[in-house]
């Protein structure tokens, strides 16, 4: 095997992917050719590196240099200063946002350095496309354990020993799932990898498949992912036909006598097919619509048969619990939620990406270890936890710590372990109506409160939104939303309220707001606010004048702007781009006030009227 | 059994039972939309949610099975407020049109709101424009209204095997239609019509004609096929206007196919007949019941003077009910003194009846639920959904069921479409199948052979078995030897076997070997002679039968009377038209034709009617009292709901009438009186025992190519039409207007036809023109043609069975 002096890691997750990391790569190959260094220094395309926030992303070993936003331009300064001088270039280094102090080394850069990787642990590690670099890395040697020195009840004993909850929201216990499928007598059992849509290591998920199949008496496994990700498809489909080669999947896998083999599967981009019984309908190329449970996906799943249906996150924890033992697994984490968790990371923060913790951590580190805290000017408002159908958290409960009981308690879901951050920016009546378009969208129609419920709550808030509010609407919805949660049939109809019953609970002010002062202080409900500029702070720089997309705003140097309410739509744009704070918000009724006053053209005059009466 | 408590009641349970069921077996109300015991739990409405002990949310009752010790509350105040809200969010898009919507007064939605519902609304509304849809025939649908719980999808795929719709689109604007928004385009059977419980989906002869509550409902027998179906018409003012299947009414238990839905109407067809018509100058004219009585006195007195009793024959008829054909062959063998009396069942049922006559030393009557009981079926050559559609659904619900279900049939069927396998015979070669089958069961003894041989013809069975080969199944059949060798095999492996094969007389490509052969498997294989299911044909194809519309000592039978000119000089016809329903009726008109005296009973003016000497008009199903025998063997009776047409009477009441004309009495005054006789008659019957014998088969008969006449033509009965009755039906002509021949697509090509083009078919006996309808649905070298259409004349072309088999009809078409 050929040895290099120097590899980089360049990053080829789906965002980097899509900011250019495979021109960056040829660029760089061509450029370390023409140098002669291509014998020395290798470029490797490794799965999502999760600062995605700052893609493309690359990193140099062994020094361990991380570069963001490297552009085909940065190629050749790369490659001279770096590679040949040996001095990393400094301005593709990442910057501690406060102290703007360049941080050369990946390790000791706060978002990296405060995760525990264990789903993640290859992650900018490995080509993902490449089996023998998994293998490298340990990979398959838990599957290898398994099939040659454990039997099933062992492999199941030992993933109940550890705890792990799967991780697909609702936090049901893995190696009991399993138990009960590997109980049932049946001829064809299946495992069900759900939603491969994460950037995950595929052989990971390839192997934690083979022990569940192991575990269970399974011999054939289905990898469900979207069409539309030609990128994760491409590589769950290398994997397999890799772990084929390699006699990893197929008959007699090491010699062991057990058969396993895995399909992967594309589907359509359905929200509701990430609930089980709706994937495995979907899975028998039907209309993908939940079914009651019981009977659970573990004794009556795909055609009929015992299926296991496990997250990709799930299943990547599977290899290291079998590796590493249930002990190692629960000494990060909390009694009943050990281990990590994955988790996205969005919103107006400095560092945003594919981030894993354990379990505990609290919502704050997150928020703003790992991800920087906010960026300048925005204050923290709320994170929505659990993806679209999350519940908020407001500042004051920062402090949870982000486990299932904990994030349920305080009415978010862990859900898809999306994390979004949302700031002074941000409405929260607007907000909940946004996830509320998104469910009502989503909502398959099978059951009465979800299909109908998800509408009506998004048309109330529209009402209210658009100034129609009522006063007795906070109430109706907030009992509607319970009753949702209570009678719906799936995940989806029974978690489609969480936004709106914590967006009541935490943020009700706003609610009040906008009903009863028709004021959306966040400036996002157009019919329920006035921009005006606060003549005094106006500093006449001629900012906001030039992004009005209306020509609504007037005034000279000098002469403190005002803006036309004749002609404002709202925009925003002005608000965001005063960097005086001069531009305000009021409620609606201010609207018509204004309209009244004298108009800035009047203004004007009047006041070169008095100067020329001065001067003469 | 499991314990449980429901509301403090204590309550035992079968493991897997829901809480729904478990409650509604102990009369315990909790309301539903979305379910049906039909089908499958769903979950959908979330109206059966209940509040269990030790549950954090409310449990969808339908879809929860029952546990040990579980403490369930179907009214608490939580509950009670869930399902107000299930309610109130139904109203915010249902629109309240009640004072226009045909289901005002029996909609589960406007029932449930006004027991839990909102005394105000809270909800802002939300409505729905979709247009309604009134393009199909028959079913019309109003998307505005629909709830979507999904029971018409379901009732339709998983119990009616249809398919026709599905649910498209997602969340709040999720509707219900045919793929791509087409034109509805089914069997309209209507049974998602009765399961839908808003006016989503409605019945378009039914549109805006009356209000439930106005309308008296009574449960009576469908009057069409041997299913024995319990239909609950509503009448207002003496009209049918509706007619629909109930849960729990009769043996269908709410199931109900498209004649029993919606083929009521043809006692309203327009050429009923109101008076007695009397032949004068060559013209049937009207005349008193007296005049015409006398002249068919006088008409059959004089041929029975001239040439004895003998001379004179009567065909009853598989449609009237057991009294008017007992009293038909009452008079033919008391008044007249003749035994050449039958029906058209000659043609049909007597195939299966003689053969189990010979195999089982009795017929035997189905068994409904026979098919659920099987895990292995196989079905032969018959399209049961089309023939007893009803009783057809249990063969889907058994392969739901897990049981193995095999079809061998060249025509696509829908049973085709359902079953586990579907074997691609050639038509007529049924019989050739269970031959070979039964040489596979011999050679690999996969029977207990010593207690075979012990049966009486076994050894000519044997003798026959050897002397059919395999190269000779495999040819006739169309069928490899490795095929017929697995199917014998799975047949000789499970548990419980049945064979199902039906004898109607439109089906050309059965006879009576197909049921020795049928009858032999089911002995060999030492199953109970119930194994072997024969349904009769129609409403009361058995109930003539067993009253004696039969020759039973030595009279002749219909294809004597009819087809052989001078057999008998006169012919009395009740309810029966051998002019369209008898095979080569070119030659049986010849026959009619040369009648001395012909008298046609019938509730319409028939082909053959028109050339009888005297017509008389009886009553029709629904204007009589009366009872029919089903093809389970089962007699039930039917009220009088509604009044005469014109003067016509009940056909027995002439009998009677006729006899007391004569100045001689039958005994018989009123009803009551006939029935207690045949119930005399049927005890009597029921005594027989059950002997066993392996009947002895003809050989098997190799295909002869015929150059000129290339072409198999199938007939036999389609799902919407089934005889004379059928077609006059305004509903059912909606959905299938026109005769038709079904030609496969290669066949189509080699004789450059287009679907929908005319098409000239002729065969030996002689030509029609009819409609192509191109579709693989038959197979290549095979036409298919329904023959009830009288105008369509499709049995000009088919033959009179001969010795009880049918001969193969070759065809030829051309474009016109």
């Amino acid at each position: 095997m050929q040895r290099f002096r120097t590899s980089v890691m360049l990053c080829g997750g789906n965002g980097c992917t899509a900011r250019g990391s495979l021109k960056i790569k040829n660029a760089l190959e061509k450029e370390l050719k023409e140098k002669g260094l291509d014998r020395e220094i290798t470029v490797v395309l490794t799965g999502c590196n999760g600062f995605c926030a700052q893609g493309p992303v690359m990193i140099v070993h062994p020094d361990d240099i991380f570069y963001k936003q490297v552009t085909v331009k940065d190629v050749p300064a790369i490659v001279d200063e770096h590679f040949i001088k040996g001095r990393p270039v400094e301005r593709l280094m990442y910057r501690d946002p406060v102290k703007k102090q360049p941080i050369p080394a990946m390790k000791d850069i706060p978002f990296f350095s405060v995760q525990v990787l264990r789903a993640l642990r290859n992650k900018g590690l490995i080509d993902p496309e490449k089996i023998e670099e998994y293998i490298g890395r340990d990979g398959y040697m838990a599957a290898a354990k398994a099939l040659t020195e454990m039997r099933p009840e062992e492999i199941i004993a030992e993933i109940k020993r550890s705890g792990l909850r799967g991780r697909g929201g609702a936090g049901a216990l893995t190696g009991l799932k399993w138990e009960i499928c590997a109980k049932e007598e049946s001829k064809e059992k299946y495992i069900v990898c759900n939603r491969s849509t994460l950037d995950i290591e595929p052989h990971s998920i390839v192997e934690g498949m083979i022990i569940a199949g192991r575990a269970t008496g399974a011999g054939k496994g289905f990898i469900y992912t979207r069409a539309s990700l030609p990128l994760i498809v491409r590589r769950f489909t290398i994997a397999v036909e890799k772990a084929r080669e390699y006699g990893l999947l197929g008959a007699n896998i090491l010699d062991s006598g057990f058969a396993f083999d895995i399909e992967v599967f594309q589907a359509s981009d359905e929200f509701v097919c990430g609930e089980e019984t709706a994937l495995l309908m979907s899975l028998e190329s039907r209309r993908g619509m939940p079914k009651p449970k019981p009977p659970f996906p573990a004794v009556k799943g795909l055609w009929e048969m015992p299926t296991v249906i496990n997250t990709v996150e799930t299943l990547a924890n599977v290899p290291q619990i079998i590796l590493n033992g249930a002990d190692w697994y629960r000494s990060v984490g909390t009694e009943k939620s050990p281990g990590t968790k994955v988790f996205t990371l969005s919103g107006p923060l400095h560092n945003n990406g594919l981030i894993e913790v354990p379990m505990g951590t609290p919502l704050k580190d997150i928020i703003y270890s790992i991800g920087g805290g906010l960026r300048k000017g925005r204050e923290f408002k709320a994170a929505q936890v659990g993806g679209s159908t999350g519940g908020y958290i407001p500042e004051s409960l920062l402090d949870l710590p982000v486990t299932y009981e904990d994030i349920t308690k305080a009415g978010a879901i862990m859900g898809s372990g999306g994390i979004v951050v949302l700031s002074d920016l941000n409405c929260m009546v607007s907000s909940a109506k946004f996830t509320l378009e998104f469910s009502s969208d989503e909502s398959c129609g099978k059951c009465t409160p979800c299909r109908i419920g998800t509408t009506v709550l998004k048309e109330m808030h529209k009402d209210i939104c658009e100034g129609r509010g009522r006063e007795s609407d906070i109430e109706l919805m907030a009992d509607l939303a319970v009753e949702m949660q209570d009678s719906s049939l799936c995940g989806l109809g029974q978690t489609a309220a969480n936004p709106v019953l914590t967006a009541i609970r935490y943020f009700r002010a706003e609610y009040d707001e906008h009903i009863k002062e028709k004021w959306c202080k966040a400036g996002v409900c157009r019919e329920l606010c006035t921009f005006y500029i606060d003549e005094e702070k106006c500093k006449a720089c001629g900012a906001c004048k030039r992004v009005c997309p209306k020509n609504a705003i007037s005034g000279e140097k000098k002469v403190p702007h005002r803006i036309d309410q004749s002609l404002c739509i709202q925009c925003r744009s002005c608000y965001e781009t005063c960097a005086f704070g001069s531009i305000r918000i009021g409620p609606r009724s201010m609207r018509e006030e204004m309209m009244n006053l004298p108009d800035q053209g009047i203004l004007s005059e009047i006041h070169a009227k008095q100067t020329a009466g001065e001067e003469d | 059994m499991i314990e449980l408590f429901i509301n403090g009641k204590t309550i035992e349970a079968e493991p897997g039972t829901t809480i729904l069921e478990a409650a509604l077996r102990n009369n315990i109300y909790i309301p539903t939309m979305c379910y049906d015991k039909r089908l499958k739990p769903y979950g959908g409405c979330r109206l059966c949610v209940v509040e269990v002990e030790g549950q954090g949310k409310l449990l969808a009752s339908c879809s929860t099975p029952v546990e040990e010790g579980m403490s369930v509350q179907t009214e608490t105040p939580r509950v009670a407020k869930a399902r107000k809200t299930v309610l109130e969010l139904l109203l915010v898009h249902h629109p309240l049109d009640c004072p226009v919507c045909d289901k005002a007064g029996e909609c589960d939605l406007q029932d449930l709101a006004f027991k839990y519902g909102p005394s105000q609304p809270r909800l802002l509304a939300v409505r729905k424009h979709a247009p309604e849809r009134i393009d199909a025939p028959i079913v019309e649908s109003n998307p505005n209204r629909c709830i979507l719980c999904g029971k018409c999808v379901r009732v339709c795929s998983e119990h009616q095997g249809a398919n026709a719709i599905s649910i498209i689109g997602k969340g709040f604007n999720s509707k219900i239609s045919p793929a791509f928004e087409e034109t509805l385009d089914c069997e309209f059977c209507g049974q998602c019509i009765d399961a839908c419980p808003v006016g989503a989906l409605g019945a378009k002869p039914y549109r805006f004609r009356s209000r439930v509550w106005f309308m008296d409902e009574f449960p009576t027998l469908c009057p069409y096929c041997g299913c024995g179906c319990t239909t609950n018409v509503g009448i207002q003012e003496g009209r049918i206007m509706r007619a629909r299947g109930k849960e729990g009414v009769g043996i269908n238990d709410g199931n109900l196919c498209s004649k029993g839905r919606f083929g009521f109407d043809y006692i309203y067809a327009e050429n009923r007949l109101r008076t007695p018509l009397i032949r004068k100058n060559g013209e049937l004219t009207p005349a008193s019941w007296q005049e015409a009585l006398e002249e068919i006195i006088k008409g059959l007195e004089s041929v029975k003077a001239n040439d004895g009793p003998e001379a004179i024959g009567a065909v009853g008829s598989q449609r009237c009910t057991m009294e008017d054909n007992y009293m038909l062959q009452r008079f033919m063998r008391e008044i007249i003194g003749t035994d050449n009396i039958d029906s058209a069942a000659r043609l049909g049922y007597a195939k299966a009846e003689s053969a189990m006559e010979k195999a089982f030393g009795s017929s035997l009557p189905i068994s409904w639920n026979r098919p659920l009981h099987a895990e292995f079926i196989l079905v032969l050559e018959s399209d049961i959904t089309s023939t007893l559609p009803v009783w057809g659904l249990n063969f889907i619900k058994a392969r739901h069921n897990g049981a193995r279900l095999v079809i061998a049939d060249h025509k696509e069927t829908k049973l085709a479409r359902q079953s586990s396998q579907w074997l691609r015979i050639r038509p007529g070669s049924g019989e050739a199948l269970l031959i070979g089958m039964m040489k596979v069961i011999i050679e690999e003894g996969l029977c207990d052979r010593e207690k075979a041989s012990l049966l009486e013809g076994y050894e000519s069975l044997m003798t026959r078995l050897n002397e059919s080969s395999q190269a000779d199944i495999e040819q006739i059949t169309g069928v490899s030897r490795e095929e017929i060798r697995e199917l014998a095999e799975a047949y000789a492996a499970a548990g419980n076997r049945l064979l199902a094969v039906t004898s109607n007389a439109s089906e050309n490509t059965k006879g009576t070997a197909i049921f020795l052969a049928a009858a032999s498997l089911v002995l060999l294989m030492g199953d109970e002679p119930g194994s072997l299911q024969a349904p009769a044909e129609f409403s009361n194809t058995l109930g003539a039968w067993a009253v004696g519309v039969r020759p039973v000592s030595g009279g002749k039978d219909c294809t004597e009377m009819l087809y052989d000119p001078g057999a008998v000089k006169a012919l009395y016809i009740m309810g029966e038209n051998p002019l369209v329903t008898f095979p080569d009726v070119a030659q049986v008109e010849r026959t009619l034709r040369g009648m001395e005296f012909l008298v046609v009973q019938d509730i319409f003016l028939t082909e053959t009617a028109k050339l009888a000497h005297v017509v008389l008009p009886a009553c029709s199903w629904g204007e009589k009292e009366g009872e029919f025998m089903a093809a389970t063997g089962a007699v039930q009776s039917m009220p009088k709901l509604l009044p005469e047409t014109g003067q016509s009477i009940p056909d027995w009441k002439i009998f009677r009438n006729m006899a007391r004309l004569m100045n001689r009495e039958m005994g018989f005054m009123r009803l009551e009186e006939i029935r207690a006789s045949i119930k005399e008659i049927l005890s009597a019957g029921r005594k027989k025992e059950l002997k066993t014998s392996l009947p002895p088969l003809a050989p098997l008969q190799a295909l002869a190519a015929d150059p000129y006449y290339p072409l198999t033509l199938v007939t036999a009965t389609i799902l919407q039409h089934s005889g004379a009755l059928s077609v006059l039906s305004k509903n059912l002509d909606s959905v299938v207007p026109d005769a038709f021949v079904q030609i496969h697509p290669q066949d189509a090509l080699k004789h450059q036809i287009d679907d929908g083009a005319f098409v000239k078919v002729s065969s030996r006996k002689g030509e029609i023109f009819l409609k192509a309808m191109v579709s693989d649905e038959v197979m290549e070298g095979t036409v298919f043609t329904p023959l009830h259409f009288g105008h369509a004349k499709a049995n000009i072309l088919t033959e009179l069975p001969v010795k009880g088999e049918m001969p193969r009809v070759m065809v030829r078409i051309e474009k016109a």
